[in-house]
């Protein structure tokens, strides 16, 4: 229930209520009460509806109106009356119409690291024969982002883009999102909530400026020496040497360098990467409490993955064995968010 | 230059098209205002308008507070200045107008919008207080469709959709709404006025009034605006014989005509005394608002017809006279007698009312009487040869009926019997009346209808203003009172025949009319019948009607609580019928969502833990998860991938017939294993 501890102090859901805490709690109560999914079919049950200020102003015109007609005896104005009345009661139908029957699926966010903004895919499918309009999707109770608005063309579907502030690292549930709409006549609000099934994994923050990476260490049966060897900087590659097996070659650097027109191959240091292996460890990279060294050692992972260099990871409870390639990153990056 | 108005038209920002399409519809709604306005006010709005026009046009900003808050002194200045007060009804208009027009340089927000929609509501309303008309109808349903378009269109936050979409959602929602407004209509109780009555429209109506005066009755016979129609059950009585009883005249100060205020005590009343014969003639008759509380029946109606809300009454002079104003088309059943005999048969004091001549006018006229009487002898018995005598001088003497008699003087019937020899109906009445009063028989003039036409297309009898008439009474020993109509003798033509003087066409009727006369007469007997449907139907839709209906519908003896009843039971049904269909659409919901809620439903009966709303992939894993792996673990898997794959799929390859029916071939695990 992250989602709805975040939001608690900002945030207008519902102004019939003032008090801030009581808001908070209607609204995480209101919250608890929406199954999960990642598909969800707008019915009855699950879509709301209430009239806006403008739409008590309209039942206020129509009060005067037929106030006006009874007591100047205007059978016209009698007319005019009930066919504003009948409009209005149609537009309130079509109002609940626009969502009813609307499909809501949300395709899997990708991870992404805090401080960034996860960015929420939802695709409307409207199976109905009408193109309905003006649909807005926002995250429920927050002010701060303006809903993104889109129309739904009849038997198509429609994709909106929401953008959701990862509020901390590790895997987070997907905040409560609200489909709604004001479409015909503006004189009723209706809307529906929905909690995603869907989870999100934030990483950590990844440092700004980091440090370079830190030294190799020697491989297990190759002896202290290695340390006296390191020139302080880690340097596992060097240019191609003839005669080099062609497994060595580093192709990831090969392709960037055939990409800038240097015909330059670059081998891995067969004798460095024996003899020295890229620890990325917690304890030893020197900032001071865990989330500012994760946010380091997310810093590392990635400028080593750019590097195309082997790496492993040590973390509280989790050693990681050195390893490169985008399936290890990802490992090492939920094992960091996981922490 | 046009189309490159038409080009810049079309690619002006989304925001500058709604606002000047708002403009458009306020326009219109101004428009149809002229006429109920002051000049300055409908000059004023427009100009406002306009300005607001050029603004948007080219994208200039609105203006600030302070020209606002002068235009709005200014506007309440002239108002006070125009109706000397700014509340009541007509200050009213004028300063809503003004507002409507003002409130169009203040659109911002999104609740500024919506205040123009409602300020421009009122304005429609308002003016049904001046015109009831269909064409008033017209023009109302097309500024509340344009209200609802731009209602519409601005709750389209998306793209720039053509103003034709909205048009067409709008339009449809009125039509929808339609049968709304009819069940409010037909059962909606009619009740009277909250609180007042309705103040009579101070710049009067034309009609007969109380009191007649050389001259006034030619504006009438001008006037082609209809006063009643009626609706025979049987045969139509000679037109000769239609008269519709008006105000009676018998108080004459030389100059006026006004009813008599007999200085006898009400003891000495004449008595009414109405002998009917013949056959009763049926009828209904539909009254235009007239604002005085005059019902107009066929001469002579005994009994009362049916209107007790209004509770009429008929004078001693056969006139009837309601409660209250007609401000209202009005409707009701009578029955006349055509032929009958009424008041004192013998002489009575009370008949020496209507001898009454002032002093000092129309001498020549007094010589006259005195001539006829010395050739004709005096006293009651010789009376209906002298008024046989005069209807002969009338017939013969060269007199002749015209519209334009021209200004009369002081001794206007001495200036008729002798000098011009010509003139309409009030100057006959008139100047017959006072020879007969020279004469000493007892005389008054009589006002009201005189004939009418049929309109071939609904078959309805049309009266219009200009067949107002003025005719004379004449007391007769042994008759009572005997309808003697002295136009009748100098114009036949005019009681009882068609033809009639016609004032001069206006200008497209002209242009029609050169075309082909007929047509003409056709167009306007066809517009008059949609206009009598529309009255009868709609304008003249009371409290009485309402019960009626119920009445048809089944109610014994209906009360406007039976109404409510009625209303309840219609939104019961209606809700009943709503919920129905939506049990019905559920039913007809997307055959592949119910496919999968089977498929979920089945799975959940089987054992698998509530699945939720899982999509078929991610239900797929679960069950089997569940269900480890055989058999039909894998047949649930492949079915639920085939039907994600229908779904999802580029191109669905089988009919989902086929994946429902292989839903039931599925080899489900016996319950007992479980």
């Amino acid at each position: 229930m992250s989602s709805s501890s975040a939001p608690a102090a900002r945030g207008a859901a519902d102004p019939s209520i003032q008090l801030p805490w009581l808001r908070a709690r209607v609204r995480r109560w209101i919250h608890s009460r929406q199954p999960r999914t990642d598909t969800l079919l707008l019915t009855q049950r699950n879509v709301y509806i209430l009239p806006t200020g403008p739409g008590l102003m309209l039942a206020l015109t129509l009060m005067l109106l037929l106030v006006a007609s009874i007591n100047y005896q205007l059978n016209l104005g009698y007319l005019l009356t009930f066919l504003l009345a009948g409009s209005a009661l149609v537009g309130m139908h079509r109002c609940h119409g626009n969502l009813r029957g609307l499909t809501l699926h949300l395709n899997p966010p990708a991870p992404v690291h805090v401080g960034q903004a996860v960015s929420l895919e939802v695709r409307l499918s409207n199976p109905g024969r009408q193109t309905r309009h003006g649909i807005a999707m926002a995250l429920d109770g927050s002010a701060t982002g303006a809903p993104a608005w889109t129309d739904v063309p009849a038997q198509g579907d429609a994709t909106l883009q929401l953008a959701w502030p990862a509020p901390r690292r590790g895997r987070q549930s997907l905040p409560t999102l609200r489909a709604q709409t004001l479409f015909p006549l503006g004189t009723f609000r209706v809307w529906s909530l929905w909690r995603p099934s869907s989870d999100v994994l934030v990483y950590p923050a990844v440092e700004r400026h980091p440090p370079p990476l830190p030294a190799g260490e020697a491989t297990p049966g190759h002896g202290g020496s290695a340390h006296a060897h390191s020139s302080g900087e880690f340097d596992g590659v060097r240019a191609y040497r003839r005669g080099d097996p062609l497994r060595t070659v580093v192709w990831r650097k090969a392709a960037q360098s055939f990409a800038t027109g240097r015909d330059e191959l670059v081998s891995r240091d067969l004798l460095v990467s024996q003899r020295q292996q890229l620890w990325l460890d917690h304890a030893r990279c020197g900032a001071p409490d865990l989330e500012s060294r994760l946010s380091r050692l997310c810093a590392w992972v990635l400028l080593a993955d750019r590097l195309g260099l082997d790496y492993g990871l040590r973390l509280p409870g989790v050693d990681i064995a050195p390893d490169q390639g985008p399936a290890h990153r990802t490992r090492c990056l939920e094992a960091m968010a996981l922490c | 230059m046009l189309s490159k108005l038409a080009d810049r038209l079309a690619h002006l920002p989304r925001e500058a098209r709604d606002t000047l399409f708002l403009l458009v519809v306020i326009a219109w709604v101004v428009t149809m205002q002229l006429g109920h306005i002051p000049v300055w006010c409908a000059t004023l709005a427009f100009s406002i308008l306009l300005w607001r026009t050029v603004l948007t046009w080219r994208g200039a900003p609105l203006p600030g507070w302070i020209p606002r808050l002068a235009l709005l002194a200014l506007t309440l200045a002239a108002t006070w200045m125009t109706h000397s007060t700014i509340l009541g009804r007509d200050a009213g208009v004028t300063l809503i107008v003004v507002l409507l027009a003002l409130k169009t340089l203040e659109m911002r927000a999104r609740r500024d919008a919506f205040v123009i929609f409602f300020l421009a509501f009122f304005t429609l309303l308002t003016h049904f207080f001046y015109s009831q008309s269909l064409l008033t109808a017209i023009g109302i349903l097309l500024a509340l469709l344009g209200l609802l378009t731009a209602l519409v269109n601005a709750h389209m936050p998306v793209g720039r959709p053509p103003l034709s979409r909205s048009a067409g959602i709008a339009v449809r929602m009125a039509a929808l709404g339609l049968p709304v407004m009819l069940v409010l209509f037909l059962l909606f109780p009619r009740m009277a006025p909250l609180w007042g009555v309705p103040g009579e429209d101070p710049r009067g109506r034309s009609g007969l009034s109380e009191e007649m005066r050389v001259g006034e009755i030619a504006e009438l016979v001008l006037n082609d605006d209809i006063a009643f129609r009626i609706r025979f059950d049987g045969e139509v009585p000679p037109q000769g014989a239609m008269y519709f009883r008006g105000p009676v005249l018998g108080d004459f100060d030389g100059v006026r005509w006004r009813p008599q205020r007999s200085g006898f005590p009400p003891g000495m009343a004449l008595p009414v005394d109405l002998q009917l014969q013949g056959n009763p003639v049926s009828y209904e008759v539909t009254l235009e608002p007239q604002r005085r509380p005059w019902l107009f029946l066929l001469e002579a109606a005994s009994q009362s017809p049916d209107l007790p809300e209004l509770q009429p009454r008929m004078t001693r002079d056969l006139q009837w006279l309601t409660q209250r104003p007609i401000n209202e088309l009005l409707r009701y059943r009578a029955q006349s007698h055509v032929s009958f005999r009424y008041g004192p048969r013998e002489p009575v004091l009370g008949l020496q009312d209507y001898l009454e001549l002032p002093p000092g006018f129309n001498p020549r006229t007094l010589a006259l009487a005195q001539e006829i009487r010395r050739e004709h002898g005096a006293g009651p018995d010789a009376a209906p040869a002298a008024v046989a005598a005069v209807i002969d001088r009338l017939r013969t003497g060269g007199y002749v009926y015209t519209l334009e008699p021209g200004v009369f003087g002081q001794h206007a019937a001495d200036e008729f019997w002798f000098d011009r020899r010509e003139g309409f109906c009030e100057h006959m009445a008139s100047s017959f009346v006072i020879l007969m009063r020279a004469m000493d028989i007892p005389a008054r003039v009589v006002t009201g209808y005189q004939g009418g036409e049929i309109n071939a297309v609904d078959g309805y009898w049309v009266v219009r203003q200009r067949d107002a008439h003025a005719w004379a009474e004449v007391w007769l020993r042994g008759q009572g009172w005997v309808r003697v109509d002295p136009t009748a003798a100098v114009a036949q033509w005019r009681i009882g025949s068609l033809d009639r003087l016609r004032p001069p066409p206006g200008a497209l009727a002209g242009l029609v009319g050169a075309f082909d006369p007929t047509l003409l007469a056709q167009m306007r007997a066809a517009w008059e019948a949609v206009n009598n449907r529309w009255n009868q139907w709609v304008l003249n839709y009371t409290q009485g009607r309402q019960l009626d209906l119920l009445q048809r519908l089944g109610w014994s003896s209906p009360t406007w609580t039976d109404l409510l009843y009625a209303l309840l039971a219609v939104v019961v049904l209606a809700s009943l019928g709503g919920a129905a269909w939506q049990l019905w659409e559920r039913q007809q919901h997307d055959p592949w969502l119910r496919l999968l809620d089977r498929a979920r439903r089945q799975l959940l009966r089987h054992g698998l833990p509530d699945a939720g709303q899982l999509p078929p992939r991610a239900l797929a894993e679960r069950a089997q998860r569940h269900f480890g792996d055989g058999t039909f673990s894998r047949a649930m898997t492949q079915w639920l991938l085939r039907l994600e794959s229908w779904r999802y799929g580029r191109d669905p390859a089988e009919p989902l017939a086929t994946l429902r029916e292989e839903f039931k071939r599925l080899p489900w695990p016996s319950k007992e294993h479980r």
